[in-house]
C-alpha cells in the first residue's frame, strides 16, 4: 500500500493504491494521524486502491466521524470491487461518494 | 484382348498351345513348304527329261523319215512342184481350198512319186508313235505353210492346202540344216499340246525344197505329269502326317508329359504346404523322369530343390515354435513380474493413520522396476523403491529374488540400514551377472511419524511435510546393492508432522526423455508435484505422469515409470484424512498468527488459487476473508500474547470450490455468535467492530465454526462459478 498525500487551503487530499487490509491499515492510520489537525476538508482518492478489508472500513468511519465535525469528508474514484464492499457494509449510505 | 497365361486357359485350349501341338504344326508347315519346293523341282526335272526324251525321239524319226524317204523316189520334185503350182495361183484362187483348188494341183498327186510318198508317209505313220507325219513347205511370200503331202487319218490335208503361219515361227526350221534338233512346241484344240519337229529336204542347190514334220502329242507327257503331282502330293501328305504324328507323339513323351508331371508335382507340392501336408512326401522324387536331358536335369534339381526345403522348413519350423514358446513364457514372465507389486487401492482400508498409492507404467520391455509397502507390525510400515539394473528376463529374475529378499530381511530385522547390508551381501554371493539394484527404503513409525530409512544409490526421495511444499529431501547415498560385497549402509531419521507426505520414485520418471532428448529432471517432477492440489493421493501420481507426458510428447518411453506416495496421516488422524480418502485433497501450512504473517498466508492461498484458476472477483474476496479471519486470529486469539494458526486450503469438486479452514487453539471464540452490525445506523452510530466478519459472511458461500479438541475451527467455502 502507498498513500500520498497533499495539502491545499485546508483540503487534504488522500491517494490510496495497493492494498488496504489489516497489516497496512496501521500505516494509513498514522499517515492520517500527522495532517488530520490542519485539514478541514478531506478527499480519499481511492482509485488505485485494489481491495480493503475491514480494517480500512473502520479507518474511513472513523475518520469520518472526526471530518463531520469539520469541513466534511468525500471518497473519490470508487472502483467496482470497493464500490461493492462499501455497498455490502451500507457505507455506500455513510460516506460521500463521487 | 490381352493374351492369356496358361493358368487362364481351359483345357482344350491348353491342348492346342502344347508343345505337341506345336511341334506337329511346326512339322506340317515346315514339310507342306519343303513338299511344294520338291514337287516343282521334280516337275521340272520330269518334264525336262522327259520332254527332252519325246522331242528328241520324234526328231529321230523325222531325221529317219527323211533319209527314207530319198529311196522312195525324188520327194523333192513333187515338194518343188506344188510350191510352183501354189506360186503361179493368184491370191483369189488360193482364198478358197475347194476342190476346183485342189485339182490343180493333180498334176503333183498324180505323179508316179506321190502315192509312194503317201504310202511311205502312212506306213511310218502306222510303225512310229507320232501323231501326224507330214511333207510342208512355207512360203514366205504368202506367209503361208504349203502342204505337200499329210495322209494320216486323222487329219488328213490335201496336197496344195495351206495355212497361215507367221514367220517367226517357222524362221528357226528355216534357218535349220538339219543337224540340230528343231521342234516347236504349240497348243491346239484338237490335239492339245504338240510338239512339231522338223528336218529339211535339201535341193542340190542347199536350198530348202521342203519340209518333213512330225506331229508328237505332249498329252501323255501331260497325264505323267499329273499323276506324277497327285501321287508325289498323297505321298508327301501321308509322310508329313506320318512324320507329324511321330514327332509330336515323340515329344509328348519326352518333353510335354515330362514337363506336365512336373508342373502337377509343384502345384502339388505348393497345395500340400499350403495345407500344412507332411514334409516327407516326395512330390519330385516319385516322377522317375529319364530323358536324359535337360528336362531329366530340372527333375533332379527340383527334386533336390524339394529335400533342401523340406529340411529347411523343418528347421524354420522348430524355430518358429521354439520363438513362439520364448514369447509366451516372456509375456507370463512380466505378468508375473507385475502381478508381484502390489495394486490394490488403498491397501490398508482400516488404516486411518496412513495411506499409500503407487503405480508402475511398464516400458514394452521387461524392466526391472519395483516397489513393496507391507506392515512389519502394526507400528511399522515399511517402503521400498528400487531399480534393477538391466531389461528383459535377467531384470526381472533378479527383480523378484531382490524383492523377497528386501522383504523377508525387513520383516526380520527392522532396521533400514543392516536390511540393506544383508541383502547387498546376499545378492553378492551369487551374482555371476555382475547385475545390480538401488532401493531406497524406509521404515516409519506410525505412532510417532518417525521415518528411518537408508538409500543404497537409488534417488533422493522427495518430501512434503505437512504445510509445506514438496522438496527433494537429500539424503546420503549408499553403494548399489549387489555392487561390492561388504558394504554399510547409513540410516538416517526424518520426523514426518501428521499430514505429510513422501514421495518415492526411479529413474524412468526424472530419466524420462522427449524428442529432443532431453529428460524430464527433477526440477520439473517437483514443479508438477507443487503445481496444484490434488484431489486425492492417487491424483498425485497423475499429475506427474500427465506432467511426464506432456513434457514425452510422442517419444517413446525406454523404462519403467514407477512412483509411489505415502501419506502420513498422523496416530490419531482426524476426520481430515477420511475426507480425503473420500475424495478430498488439501494443502495446508501452519505458523505464528501475527499480523505480519498475513501475506505469507495470502501468497500461499493464491498460489493455490491461482492453480485452479480462480476467477479474479473470487480470489479478491478470499484475500479479503484471509485478512479478517487470520487477523483476527492474530489479534484476538491468543492475545495477549501470540500462537500458530494453521491455514488449510481444499478443494471440492462438486461444485467446484476452495473451502479454508482456520484453526488456533486460542481462546474459545463464534465469530457468528456475535450481533451483526447494524448497517443501517449513520455514521455516527456507526460501531467499528464486527463488520470484517459480516463482510466475509456476505461474500462466501459458506462460513461454519466449531470448537473441538481446544480448537477454533473456522471454516469457508467459496464456489468458483459465478452466481
Amino acid at each position: 500500500m502507498t498513500v500520498t498525500k497533499t495539502l491545499e487551503e485546508k483540503v487534504l487530499n488522500v491517494k490510496v493504491e495497493g492494498r488496504l487490509d489489516t497489516a497496512t491499515a496501521p500505516a494509513l492510520e498514522e499517515e492520517l494521524a500527522e495532517v488530520m489537525d490542519e485539514a478541514e476538508e478531506l478527499v480519499f482518492d481511492l482509485e488505485g486502491l485494489e481491495y480493503m478489508s475491514s480494517a480500512g472500513l473502520r479507518i474511513l468511519l472513523a475518520t469520518q466521524k472526526k471530518m463531520a465535525q469539520k469541513g466534511g469528508m468525500k471518497v473519490v474514484n470508487v472502483n467496482d470491487v470497493i464500490k461493492e464492499i462499501f455497498d455490502i457494509t451500507g457505507f455506500s449510505d455513510i460516506l460521500t461518494i463521487e | 484382348m490381352p493374351k492369356k497365361t496358361i493358368k487362364e486357359m481351359s483345357e482344350l485350349e491348353r491342348r492346342r498351345h502344347s508343345l505337341e501341338a506345336k511341334t506337329f504344326h511346326a512339322v506340317l508347315m515346315g514339310s507342306l513348304i519343303l513338299g511344294v519346293m520338291s514337287l516343282i523341282l521334280g516337275l521340272g526335272l520330269y518334264v525336262y527329261s522327259l520332254g527332252n526324251q519325246y522331242i528328241n525321239e520324234a526328231f529321230e524319226l523325222t531325221k529317219n523319215a527323211e533319209g527314207v524317204i530319198e529311196n522312195v523316189g525324188d520327194v523333192r520334185d513333187i515338194c518343188n512342184e506344188t510350191l510352183d503350182i501354189y506360186h503361179s495361183l493368184s491370191d483369189e484362187e488360193r482364198a478358197v481350198q475347194d476342190d476346183e483348188y485342189f485339182a490343180r494341183f493333180d498334176t503333183v498327186t498324180k505323179s508316179e512319186v506321190y502315192p509312194r510318198v503317201i504310202d511311205f508317209l502312212l506306213e511310218y505313220y502306222a510303225s512310229s508313235d507320232v501323231n501326224d507325219i507330214f511333207i510342208a513347205m512355207y512360203d514366205e511370200e504368202t506367209q503361208a505353210l504349203v502342204y505337200v503331202a499329210d495322209p494320216d487319218d486323222k487329219r488328213p490335208l490335201r496336197t496344195g492346202a495351206w495355212e497361215a503361219e507367221t514367220a517367226k515361227e517357222i524362221s528357226q526350221f528355216l534357218n535349220s540344216d538339219g543337224s540340230t534338233e528343231i521342234y516347236n512346241i504349240s497348243y491346239t484344240d484338237k490335239y492339245g499340246w504338240l510338239c512339231t519337229t522338223g528336218v529339211p529336204i535339201m535341193n542340190d542347190d542347199g536350198s530348202i525344197a521342203s519340209f518333213i514334220l512330225a506331229d508328237v502329242s505332249l498329252e501323255e507327257l501331260l497325264h505323267g505329269m499329273q499323276s506324277f503331282t497327285i501321287l508325289y502330293t498323297i505321298a508327301t501328305v501321308l509322310t508329313v502326317l506320318l512324320l507329324g504324328f511321330l514327332l509330336s507323339r515323340h515329344i509328348r513323351k519326352n518333353m510335354v508329359e515330362p514337363i506336365n508331371m512336373i508342373a502337377e508335382a509343384a502345384e502339388a507340392y505348393v497345395k500340400d504346404k499350403k495345407d500344412g501336408g507332411t514334409l516327407s512326401e516326395n512330390h519330385f522324387k516319385g516322377l522317375g523322369i529319364d530323358t536324359g536331358d535337360e528336362i531329366e536335369n530340372l527333375y533332379f534339381t527340383l527334386s533336390d530343390m524339394e529335400k533342401d526345403l523340406n529340411a529347411y522348413e523343418e528347421d524354420l519350423t522348430k524355430a518358429i515354435q521354439e520363438q513362439q514358446r520364448i514369447g509366451t513364457e516372456l509375456d507370463l514372465a512380466k505378468r508375473i513380474q507385475e502381478d508381484m507389486l502390489p495394486t490394490i487401492f488403498p491397501p490398508f482400508p482400516e488404516r486411518k493413520d496412513f495411506d499409500v498409492y503407487a503405480s508402475m507404467i511398464p516400458a514394452k520391455e521387461v524392466g526391472g522396476d519395483f516397489y513393496d509397502y507391507f506392515l512389519i507390525d502394526d507400528d511399522h510400515l515399511c517402503i521400498i523403491m528400487a531399480d534393477v539394473s538391466g531389461k528383459g528376463i535377467p531384470a526381472a529374475l533378479f527383480m523378484m529374488a531382490s524383492k523377497i529378499l528386501l522383504k523377508t530381511t525387513a520383516m526380520a530385522i527392522p532396521e533400514p540400514g543392516k536390511i540393506l547390508a544383508r541383502v547387498n551381501n546376499q545378492i553378492c554371493n551369487n551374482n555371476s551377472l555382475e547385475m545390480f539394484v538401488t532401493a531406497w527404503l524406509g521404515i516409519l513409525e506410525l505412532s510417532t511419524g518417525k521415518l528411518t530409512a537408508a538409500n543404497a544409490g537409488h534417488e533422493y526421495p522427495i518430501i512434503r511435510q505437512h504445510g509445506g511444499r514438496y522438496e527433494l529431501y537429500r539424503d546420503r547415498h549408499g553403494f548399489v546393492m549387489g555392487g561390492m560385497e561388504g558394504m554399510e549402509y547409513k540410516e538416517y531419521e526424518v520426523l514426518l508432522k501428521p499430514g505429510s507426505e513422501v514421495f518415492l520414485y526411479t529413474d524412468g520418471v526424472t530419466e524420462a526423455a522427449n524428442e529432443k532428448n532431453e529428460q524430464f529432471g527433477t526440477k520439473r517432477l517437483l514443479e508438477s508435484l507443487n503445481s496444484g492440489l490434488a484431489p486425492e493421493l492417487k491424483g498425485v501420481l497423475e499429475r506427474v505422469n500427465d506432467a511426464v507426458d506432456v513434457f514425452v510428447g510422442d517419444a517413446p518411453q525406454f523404462d519403467d515409470i514407477t512412483m509411489l506416495c505415502l501419506y502420513y496421516a498422523g496416530a490419531d488422524a482426524t476426520d481430515s484424512s477420511e475426507e480425503q480418502r473420500e475424495g478430498r485433497y488439501m494443502k495446508e501450512m501452519t505458523l505464528e498468527a501475527t499480523v505480519g504473517n498475513i501475506p505469507i498466508v495470502t501468497d500461499f492461498i493464491n498460489t493455490e488459487l491461482e492453480a485452479l484458476e480462480c476467477p479474479m472477483k473470487a480470489q479478491m474476496q478470499i484475500d479479503i476473508a484471509v485478512d479478517e479471519l487470520f487477523g483476527n486470529i492474530a489479534q484476538y486469539a491468543y492475545d495477549p500474547l501470540t500462537g500458530p494458526a494453521t491455514v488449510r486450503v481444499e478443494v471440492d469438486d462438486d461444485p467446484m470450490a476452495v473451502i479454508i479452514t482456520f484453526i488456533d487453539h486460542g481462546k474459545p471464540y463464534d465469530p457468528l455468535a456475535g450481533k451483526e452490525p447494524d448497517i443501517t445506523l449513520n455514521a455516527e452510530d456507526r460501531e467499528v467492530g464486527g463488520l470484517g466478519v459480516f463482510l466475509v459472511k456476505k461474500t462466501m458461500d459458506e462460513i461454519t465454526y466449531e470448537y473441538k479438541n481446544g480448537q477454533n475451527i473456522l471454516k469457508i467455502r467459496k464456489n468458483m462459478q459465478e452466481g
